[in-house]
């Protein structure tokens, strides 16, 4: 099998071979690979610019691998900001090693995912180091889009706050892939780029106030985040956050709650009570979209707390996620 | 010989009729002058024959009400104002306010004899009261007590009523609930969409309760739901209704003749029963009681309350001779005190609603207390207790503590005083953060101080500090054990070093790990710990908690690896898939903090022995395993081993293996446990040895607290053996050994921590 060596990162005819081969064979960007940076033109709108590095464990897992995450990862940033993603770069650090065969399979899935959404990745780079000093390959990447909607975020009290689907899965899915706890389960990463489905919200809804990609720190930390940002207190209801029942299940073992599992594949909206049902409806009538629901709804512009109304008719408030999960029952 | 002085009497002096027992202390003296309750307490201007003042003074402590507590009598000269009569005169509102809220009390001798006499205008009057008895804390809005700031102060009084309140000669004099048919309080029954049912409201509802319906009853500290305690239906009905499948429910017999009949009670709790704090006392259940099995589902006790408001001895009699008396809420959050939150929020739950029109401002629930060694022991500290001041030597003023993450309870300090708020609940609701901020800032207020320091727990997740967070006050972070250990000491008056033996359920420990299994030596100023039980892996975390046969997966799998692991499997047959994943969390560091905690212990124990693998109430695991044992007898122990590392470890292997024998070889479940018990007394006897053998010069006395102290035999036994390495053993008897305690503790340490601060 062909693997990575130390030569293929040290700018002579191996890694020009590896560019040549993987990289602008894949992405299809022989135009800016002859200079020594891209040059494009985009039109002179207010622009979006996001970057992101990935160092997900295992790079392969079901329902996407480290590629199709970064690429997606990416463009769902410029996305929940009301941009339309135009085109992008990426850089490699791959450790010596890694089998060119998967460098292959990984970019594969790099142009697959941006080209559902026609962004150009425009150029890139790729540094290998010594065998122990990375793990496997990490991946960075930049994208810039142009804006088409405005969001004001005016939140109001009475706004309903939607989610595009079930929470958890990708936390899930990575612990699984990971083979480490002997979990079994059948859950896919919802590893996937919204571009199509935020796009089909903003054209529903002119009035979305507010949209995230809740990644790290799952749902909830997402929302403490705009709770706090915004100032404005939110009232989720958790009987009516969509959960898989195999997220439900792992999360019960593990004494994780879903509401913190990362996802790469929903968007949290804000949206005015009156355009809820417009929103919902172009959100499930795209494949990504069919489990939204309104979660929950913005209780009072003060305070900055996120809160969760459990089954039992109590309430809890949210924090973020923290490090330290110790028992406080005594 | 003339003398003029004024008196000025601080302590529990208002609202307990303590002006007209002035006023007739006065007229039998013949002396005059005024008497006057201000924010300082009662102020009183007496002048006359020089013996005859001085025989007032005498006379003074010596006869006070049976209510009342004095704390202080500041008596000096004062000029002579040629007073003609001897008056009660209106409060002053000014001053620095040092008085005592008065406490609610179970209605007294007199006036229930008074209700049950037809010639009696007060004739089955369900809100009679005197000075001597009836609602205080929970209808006062402002200090001091009187009945414009109470919410009585809606109800005009008639011509009678305004007689009895104001002749100093009546018992009703300045009682300020005063009350009867013609213009007080009245009751009604309710049907769930709030029409009022007609006739005789209580009666009614005894007829509702007798036939088996569940009825919201409002009280004194908030609304109850009660139901034929004897009708094992309706008992089960309550627990679906209201999702509490196991928890033990209260109950409330006619009389103390119908307790003795349900319940072996010793001549201690008798007293309990009847003192007039009235609280819920925890017995012994007798064979082939006619209670519902449901009411305290495989526990030899049950906890009883005699009637404490006339209404609950209308309600009450022969043929309603006991009924289950649970605080109305949704479980974890405050008790429901508010007429149109209860006909709301006990939809569903309650088919009546019986409810009187007499606003309670401050909820309180129900005292829990149970007798040990002969003397008080609280498990919750509230009606009849709260917020009456402990004294300390030490200045705790402008100290706040805000107490721990569940049965939360907070502390004041003013001066040399110590208010103990009532009980919270758990924190993990942002209902009961509410019901924090709402009753602390009633409380601030009734104080008159500002917090310049505030105590919290160590553990950085408390909910306590995003409270504390928000005042501008230094804060002062407390180890929980250590908290505990100087509530115990406290309210002992040990105020210099001593050992403290922990057995709690878990605590944040300084090492960042899960502590509650601790022998500790020191004071308020600083502590060590000197040994504890060894750390195992809570694998899942707080989920070990609700299901300790985790924990006891994470003590097998520590103990004996491999092989502990493919024990776990083979008692916990069906989870045997769950046990595997848990193991490579443990191996994996994956959300399994370690702990060493007495708590944890016995859930695993519990669980082990198929008592408990899951729980459903707060320490269930443990209580329904204590259950098991004799407490009149002594058990064999178990072997084990304490090692000495930097500090000495309690390694239970040997016992592990011991139970696992015993499971082996079908020996009985209450053997088991019992020699569990014993063990646990003995580990921890034998490491308070190995400390003294040790530290020679430390000083004798040792102190016992956290939640497992609660167990009878566990208490009882620690104080047989302890006593014989020649400690003086000291428990809890003003404040609960569990977290509602802890306040007390955390407010001690914030006060010397302070002064150490400012020297
Ligand atoms: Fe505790
Ligand atoms: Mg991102
Ligand atoms: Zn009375
Ligand atoms: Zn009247």
């Amino acid at each position: 099998m062909e693997r990575i060596t130390l030569a293929h990162g040290d700018g002579g005819q191996l890694a020009h071979q590896l560019i040549a081969d993987v990289f602008v064979s894949m992405f299809r960007n022989d135009r800016h690979a002859k200079f020594d940076a891209a040059t494009f033109t985009l039109d002179p709108h207010e622009l979006a610019m996001t970057t992101d590095s990935f160092v997900v464990k295992p790079l392969f897992f079901p329902g996407g691998n480290i590629g199709k995450l970064a690429v997606a990862g990416t463009i769902n940033d410029l996305s929940v900001v009301g941009a339309i993603p135009k085109v992008m770069t990426c850089s490699f650090i791959i450790e010596e090693g890694f089998p060119i065969c998967d460098l292959k399979t990984i970019v594969q899935s790099m142009a697959e995912e941006a080209k559902k959404v026609n962004v150009e990745i425009v150029a890139g780079d790729t540094k290998v180091v010594e065998r122990g000093s990375a793990d496997g390959l990490y991946i960075n990447t930049t994208g810039i889009g142009v804006i088409s909607h405005s969001l004001e975020p005016k939140i109001c009290e009475g706004d309903s706050v939607i989610v595009s689907g079930s929470v958890g899965d990708h936390g899930v899915a990575i612990l699984v892939a990971r083979g480490e706890l002997g979990l079994v389960s059948t859950i896919e990463s919802d590893c996937t780029t919204l571009y199509p489905l935020i796009a089909k919200a903003l054209q529903a809804s002119q009035r979305i106030r507010l949209m995230r990609d809740p990644t790290r720190g799952g749902l909830a930390t997402a929302l403490v985040e705009i709770c706090e940002d915004f100032g404005v207190t939110i009232e989720l209801e958790e009987e009516r956050i969509p959960v898989k029942q195999e997220v439900e299940g792992a999360c019960e073992l593990l004494g994780f709650d879903p509401l913190y599992l990362a996802n790469e594949g929903k968007v949290v909206m804000i949206v005015p009570k009156e355009e809820e049902q417009a929103v919902l409806d172009a959100l499930r009538s795209q494949p990504e979209g069919k489990a939204a629901a309104v979660i929950g709804t913005v209780r009072a512009i003060n305070k900055g707390q996120l809160l969760l109304r459990t089954p039992l008719g109590t309430t809890r408030r949210l924090y973020r996620l923290t490090g330290l999960m110790l028992p406080r029952i005594c | 010989m003339q003398k003029a002085v004024n008196i000025t009497v601080k302590g529990r002096v208002q609202g307990v009729g303590f002006r007209p027992f002035i006023f007739a202390l006065a007229q039998r003296y013949q002396v005059k002058g005024t008497v006057q309750n201000n924010m300082d307490g009662v102020f009183i201007h007496i002048e006359g024959d020089a013996y005859a003042v001085d025989q007032f003074i005498h006379s003074l402590p010596m006869e006070a009400p049976r209510l009342s507590r004095i704390d202080e009598i500041i008596v000096t000269l004062a000029q002579w104002q040629a007073f003609e009569h001897f008056s009660i005169i209106p409060s002053e509102r000014t001053g620095s306010s040092s008085l005592v809220i008065p406490i609610d009390t179970a209605v007294c001798e007199d006036c229930l004899r008074e209700m049950y006499d037809p010639d009696d205008r007060r004739y089955r009057y369900p809100f009679i009261n005197c000075t001597q008895c009836g609602p205080r804390y929970t209808i006062i809005e402002q200090l001091p007590y009187d009945r414009p700031f109470t919410s009585m102060r809606s109800f005009q009084m008639c011509e009678r009523c305004a007689k009895e309140y104001e002749d100093p000669m009546n018992r009703r004099h300045h009682a300020q609930p005063i009350a009867c048919p013609t213009c007080g309080p009245s009751v009604a029954l309710l049907k769930r969409d709030g029409q009022t049912v007609q006739g005789d409201a209580i009666q009614q509802a005894k007829q509702y309760i007798r036939a088996g319906a569940i009825v919201a009853v409002k009280g004194l500290g908030g609304y109850h739901l009660a139901c034929d305690a004897t009708n094992e239906q309706a008992v089960q009905q309550l627990r679906m209704r209201k999702r509490r499948p196991h928890r033990p429910l209260a109950i409330m017999a006619a009389s103390l003749d119908i307790v003795e009949q349900l319940c072996h009670v010793t001549a201690e709790e008798k007293q309990l029963f009847i003192s007039p704090e009235a609280p819920i006392v925890v017995v012994k259940k007798r064979k082939n009681t006619m209670i519902a099995p449901s009411v305290a589902p495989g526990l030899q006790t049950v906890g009883v309350m005699l009637p404490y408001t006339p209404l609950h001895h209308l309600l009450l009699d022969d043929r309603l001779p006991v009924v289950v008396m649970t605080s109305a809420n949704r479980s974890g959050v405050p008790m429901i005190y508010e007429d149109d939150q209860a006909l709301r929020d006990l939809q569903g739950i309650a088919d009546y609603f019986l409810v009187h029109n007499r606003p309670i401002v401050h909820p309180i629930d129900d005292s829990v207390v149970q007798v040990e060694n002969g003397k008080i022991h609280f498990i919750r500290r509230a009606r009849g207790f709260v917020p009456d001041p402990l004294e300390t030597k030490y200045d705790v003023h402008e100290i706040v503590a805000l107490g721990g993450q569940q049965k939360n309870v907070f502390a004041f300090g003013r001066h040399h005083q110590i208010f103990l708020g009532p009980h919270i609940g758990d924190l993990e609701h942002v209902e009961v953060v509410e019901h924090f901020q709402r009753e602390y800032e009633h409380l601030r207020t009734w104080m008159g101080v500002t917090p310049k320091t505030i105590a919290v727990d160590l553990h950085p997740n408390y909910e306590t500090w995003n409270i504390a967070k928000q005042w501008n006050a230094d804060i002062v972070a407390v180890q929980h054990h250590h908290a505990h250990m100087v509530s115990c000491m406290e309210e002992n008056h040990i105020h210099s070093s001593c050992f403290g033996l922990i057995l709690d359920g878990t605590g944040y420990g300084e090492d960042g790990h899960i502590w509650g299994f601790e022998l500790l030596y020191g004071n308020a100023s600083q502590y060590k710990r000197l040994g504890h039980l060894t750390y195992t892996p809570l694998p899942g975390g707080e989920r070990c908690i609700k299901e300790p046969w985790r924990t006891a997966v994470g003590m097998l799998g520590h103990y004996f690896g491999e092989q502990g692991y493919a024990l776990a499997e083979k008692r916990f047959t069906e989870r045997a898939q769950e046990i595997r994943v848990l193991k490579q969390m443990i191996e994996k560091g994956l959300h399994s903090p370690l702990a060493g905690t007495c708590g944890r212990l016995f859930d695993a124990v519990s669980a082990f022995l198929y008592v408990c693998t899951h729980s459903t109430y707060d320490g269930e695991a443990a209580v329904r395993l204590s259950e098991f044992i004799d407490d009149t007898k002594i058990y064999k122990t178990y072997p084990f081993q304490i090692k000495k590392q930097d500090e000495w470890e309690i390694d239970l292997a040997e016992m592990w293996q011991a139970i696992w024998e015993d499971v082996e070889a079908h020996e009985q479940v209450n053997i088991i446990a019992g020699r569990f018990h014993e063990t646990v007394v003995q580990a921890s006897v034998e490491l308070v040895r190995l400390a003294l053998q040790q530290y020679p010069t430390y000083e004798r006395n040792i102190v016992l607290s956290g939640g497992s102290m609660h167990n009878r035999y566990i208490v009882k036994r620690l104080r047989q053996e302890l006593s014989k390495l020649g400690l003086c053993v000291y428990t809890h008897q003003k404040v609960p050994c569990n977290d509602g305690g802890l306040a007390l503790g955390q407010l001690i340490i914030a006060a010397h921590r302070r002064d150490r601060v400012c020297v």
